[in-house]
């Protein structure tokens, strides 16, 4: 029994059924959400009476991040609290609203422009969706070629974190700004992972994590040049592809392809060695130097994972076979709760999963009752609230930290905030233990995942990622470092596979299958884990145009706002619980690094590219104004 | 003289799509020493490409740039490859990575890279339009022979 709060019971077969004799069983209470302190004057006099170091924080637009992202906190810097926050999402997608009426495949490459990090895995989500709606799937290797750009995207997208987003945050330069006194120990401690990465001293390791200068920062850089090659030999085209069809592929590979792609892949064997010592130094340094940084971004160890990187022979693209092909795949899905594993079926996560709308701009779309689809196509209950039955209606208001101020919806998997990420993959791959694909390189034991790939220029010493047993913004950003020599055996796993596909030839050796798009009504998701984490496409389509469209991003589960419940999403839940352990004296000195630490631990998308124009308000990407200098400028 | 002709910006968000246009349009005059190239993607990735190629003599970048001007504006400077301070041409580095595309990113991040030639040159009309959609609003329209003008003219020693 995997769910708590949502009114679904299994029977003794294991199906799921709504429980009986309940009305409206999925209608709820709405706890109010708490006045928020800058609105209820009695209490701002009775803490700034009480204690002067009380201020309001706004992090707006928080930098570093993918994205629009506006962050708001009361801190109270003498206790060393925060004491209020409020994620937001402060631009609209509006994607859903695009797609209505188009062509299912134009979604493919609509739905592609919603990010310019994981464009790919939009695509590749979206296509999911229309095989399951048109009821047809890749041959083996047009699924193993997708596998392929899949885990070289990911290779993309975690050096871009840790490197260029994160790394800067626990660089000398932060570290000297915000607590000199940690940089004056790291001068002196030295690492334990020297043999990997070549540094003695912590503070070594921190100069190069300097940006724009520092040997790691640029390593960074490299290393998503390499990436996006290894992509646009299958995909043509990085963060755009052009090649994700319905079907498979759309281009043919051979060996010679393969080998472009296999020595750009076997670098990353060194780098992700080299990269999960960095960062299980940088956290140990910090651990011991305070263990309060175990708290930066503490929340309840609760993920969604939907898995990705199907077993060719296994994936059939149909919904009644999904908890099947679901666990078969070389990352298999999996929710955890509270540190606990426990669901691997895809069916149940995807039934678990609404979206609120109480603190954003949009407009309830139900009153509860008479869902249209009251049950998925396998006929387990699906709530009002559930993405096949949503309905996005824009309805832009004022912001009020009490009422709505995000636009990001809630959306809440048992009616419990989720986080999601690279970590959320390695976390459920650890917790699987056996079952899923099997894979030379790839081990888990239970409590912990282990890989062991070729040696490259390092000894082929096998890494383990361990669950740990405190989580935070140090464990996240330590478990995505993890996930690049992880993300790396999948891609040799399916590089081997692809060899071997296209030598022994024959129909598992086709790019793609063909297809008629269907004119009655269907139903198709995608459920697939981003580099970021969680990413669904629910689509809904008759007459062979599509009738919804739904998409469900990493981002939207992380900076939601409160949900209904009153409870806070888990950017705000993180922050909510992270010490303010940099060194002010006075108020005016204070960065917020720490808060920045938990928020960019989640490695923050808020896709946000897209300018939309809707009723009477024009939503657009705030324009910076030209810092370029220039001479003799001539306007006509 | 080997020139460089780059078309910055979104396809489908109607006069922000005015830079690839030109280059689109420009393309089939490509000659030895005359390149156009589509700069819809990320300016990180143009410089890596750059400093894989020969150097060029000259880029130009074009481009829709919102600064508050009279719709329609063209604006021809000639960089002077002064740049911002180290921690916005970090956030622009960012910005870049996570797929964000404007002149200035292009600009900043190449010059921050040192992979721009001494002569480069920018031109950006202000938008009448950036929303959704296909097509360039009227006073963009009217202005594309100029702005075509204006950039062919900067392919020229």
């Amino acid at each position: 029994m995997c769910f708590k709060n949502l009114p679904i019971e299994f029977d003794a077969a294991g199906n799921a059924t709504l429980k009986p004799g309940v009305a409206n069983p999925y209608s709820y209470v709405e706890t109010p959400a708490p006045t928020p302190i800058e609105d209820d004057p009695a209490r701002m006099r009775e803490l700034f009476a009480r204690n002067g170091a009380v201020r309001r924080v706004d992090f707006d637009p928080v930098t570093r991040v993918a994205g629009a992202l506006a962050f708001h906190t009361v801190v109270d810097l003498e206790n060393r609290q925060v004491m209020e926050t409020a994620s937001m999402a402060t631009l609209f997608r509006g994607y859903e609203i695009i797609l209505k009426g188009r062509d299912p495949r134009d979604a493919i490459f609509i739905s592609s422009r919603a990010c310019g990090v994981c464009g790919g895995v939009h695509a590749n989500t979206s296509a999911l969706a229309c095989e399951m709606a048109f009821g047809i799937h890749p041959p083996p290797l047009g699924i193993t070629a997708r596998n392929i750009m899949q885990a070289v995207e990911y290779l993309y997208d975690h050096p871009i974190h840790l490197s260029l987003l994160a790394g800067p945050d626990f660089s000398e330069p932060a570290v000297r700004e915000t607590n000199p006194e940690i940089w004056e120990r790291a001068l002196s401690t030295r690492t334990t992972g020297r043999a990997k990465h070549g540094y003695e001293y912590m503070a070594e390791l921190m100069t190069d994590l300097t940006p724009l200068t520092g040997k790691l920062y640029l390593e960074g850089l490299y290393y998503t040049r390499l990436a996006r090659e290894a992509y646009v030999l299958i995909g043509g085209k990085y963060p755009h592809p052009q090649t994700v069809v319905p079907g498979g592929v759309s281009t043919t590979i051979d060996a010679s392809d393969l080998n472009e792609i296999m020595l750009r892949v076997i670098k990353y064997f060194d780098y992700g060695r080299k990269t999960a010592a960095i960062w299980d130094d940088l956290a140990a340094f910090f651990y011991e130097v305070n263990p309060k940084y175990r708290q930066i971004g503490t929340r309840p160890k609760s993920m969604i994972e939907p898995g990705q990187w199907d077993d060719p022979y296994s994936f059939d693209g149909t919904y009644q076979n999904c908890d099947d092909w679901g666990r078969r795949r070389w990352a298999p899905p999996g929710v955890i709760v509270d540190g606990q594993l426990v669901t691997t079926s895809l069916q149940m996560l995807n039934a678990g999963v609404e979206e609120f709308v109480e603190h954003a701009f949009y407009e309830e779309w139900t009153s509860g009752d008479n869902p249209r689809f009251p049950t998925d196509p396998a006929g387990n209950p699906l709530s009002p609230w559930h993405p096949w039955n949503k309905e996005t209606i824009p309805k832009p208001t004022a912001t009020s930290w009490k009422e709505k101020y995000s636009w990001s919806t809630a959306p809440r998997w048992d009616r419990q905030a989720m986080e999601t990420g690279a970590y959320s993959r390695i976390w459920a791959a650890a917790q699987t233990g056996t079952g899923y694909r099997e894979s030379n390189h790839i081990h888990s034991t239970g409590h912990s995942i282990q890989v062991n790939l070729p040696k490259a220029a390092l000894p082929n010493e096998p890494i383990e990622w361990k669950v740990p047993e405190t989580w935070g913004a140090f464990e996240r950003n330590r478990a995505r470092a993890y996930c690049i020599l992880y993300t790396a055996a999948i891609a040799y796993d399916n590089l081997l596979l692809a060899y071997d596909l296209i030598r022994k030839g024959g129909p598992d050796a086709k790019m793609s299958t063909p297809y008629k798009i269907p004119k009655d009504h269907r139903m198709g998701v995608g459920l697939w884990g981003a580099g970021r984490g969680y990413l669904t496409h629910h689509m809904e389509m008759d007459n062979g145009v599509i009738e919804n469209y739904q998409i469900l991003t990493p981002s939207t589960w992380m900076a939601s706002p409160k949900d209904p419940f009153g409870n806070p999403g888990p950017y705000e839940e993180a922050v909510l619980a992270t010490p303010l352990l940099e060194n002010y004296e006075k108020p005016e000195d204070f960065k917020g690094i720490d808060v920045l630490r938990a928020i960019r631990s989640f490695d923050p998308c808020m896709p946000c590219t897209t300018h939309l124009h809707m009723d009477d308000r024009t939503i657009t990407r705030e324009i910076i104004s030209c810092a370029c200098g220039a001479e003799g400028p001539h306007e006509h | 003289m080997r020139v460089l002709v780059c078309g910055v910006g979104y396809r489908f968000l109607r006069d922000n799509a005015v830079g690839v246009w030109v280059t689109d349009t420009l393309a089939p005059q490509a000659s030895n020493g005359i390149e156009f190239e589509d700069l819809g993607y990320h300016p990180v990735g143009f410089t890596q490409n750059l400093s894989e190629r020969p150097p060029y003599d000259r880029i130009v970048f074009v481009g829709s740039a919102d600064r508050g001007r009279e719709p329609g504006t063209i604006t021809t400077l000639r960089y002077d490859h002064v740049l911002p301070e180290a921690t916005e041409i970090q956030e622009r580095v960012a910005d870049s990575v996570t797929g964000t595309i404007s002149l200035d990113n292009l600009v900043i991040v190449a010059e921050a890279f040192k992979a721009l030639p001494e002569d480069v040159w920018i031109v950006e009309i202000e938008p009448a339009d950036e929303t959704w959609g296909d097509g360039f609003s009227p006073t963009i329209e009217a202005k594309l022979p100029e702005i075509m003008e204006t950039v062919w003219s900067l392919t020229k020693p």
